[in-house]
């Protein structure tokens, strides 16, 4: 048997498959593929949007004592925590007097952000983010959210912290 | 009797590839909007924004329902009545 007359009959009896079909299967379990990886983001949205509504992030309830103002000096910063939360907090005393409280996790990956005496910046060390202490506001960096912030008021000498309100935006 | 799917299984093979061929492109389009809605949705609820969620959700159900119902276009592929 020549080796033209092997081509043309036992191995298309051994791979009985023709070369378009074989590739028009893949190209449909691709197709079918595309559509299962869309339901699953479908999913995956709706699992964000009952997340939003039935588990609402939990507000920081009532006024909390943090500490005397002459215990954080002008630049200085202290960490707290609210009772009955693990959230970490930062109080800090800007060069220009005030003060200020936020969350102390960076809104990217959650790494512990720290203030930047004298440059009234916060920094993330983690991927170099850098947030306005100010406004809690994104300078630079990869962080998508600004800091969450507490609102700071006193009674006396003492600092006490209580949920923002929020602005209304646009 | 004929119907659609007996008569665009004995249309051309170049015409089911272009067929298969734009169903995969929407398809690839359609999952890159969710992608999009998804992060964009994501986001919003991290920042306690949750209007655009249930619209994100919706619109996302849409593209996928979309994407279903073009399935049923999809060519069989040649069955090979010739054997």
């Amino acid at each position: 048997m020549s080796k033209e007359d092997n081509l043309n009959k036992n191995w298309k009896k051994d791979f009985p498959i023709e070369k378009q079909q074989a590739t028009n299967v893949s190209r449909r379990d691709f197709a079918k593929f595309l559509t299962l990886v869309s339901g699953g983001l479908m999913v995956g949205s709706g699992l964000v949007a009952a997340k939003a509504y039935m588990y609402p992030k939990e507000e920081v309830e009532g006024e909390h004592f943090v500490c005397n103002k002459e215990e954080v000096p002008l630049g200085g910063t202290r960490a707290f925590v609210i009772e009955g939360s693990t959230i970490p907090y930062i109080l800090i005393h800007l060069e220009t007097g005030e003060f200020k409280a936020y969350e102390q996790k960076c809104t990217h990956l959650s790494c512990s952000v720290f203030y930047k005496p004298g440059t009234g910046i916060i920094h993330c060390p983690c991927h170099e983010g850098s947030f306005d202490a100010k406004t809690g506001k994104v300078l630079a960096g990869p962080p998508p959210r600004a800091l969450p912030k507490l609102d700071v008021f006193f009674k006396d000498n003492a600092v006490y912290v209580k949920a923002s309100i929020e602005e209304e935006i646009g | 009797m004929s119907n659609f799917r007996r008569s665009q299984n004995q249309s051309n093979p170049n015409k089911l590839n272009a067929i298969l061929s734009t169903l995969i492109f929407i398809l690839i389009l359609n999952v890159t909007i969710q992608i999009w809605l998804l992060y964009a949705a994501l986001n919003n609820a991290l920042e306690n924004h949750k209007e655009i969620l249930i619209p994100a959700f919706i619109a996302s159900l849409v593209l996928f329902l979309i994407g279903a119902s073009l399935l049923y276009y999809m060519p069989i592929g040649n069955n090979n009545s010739r054997k």
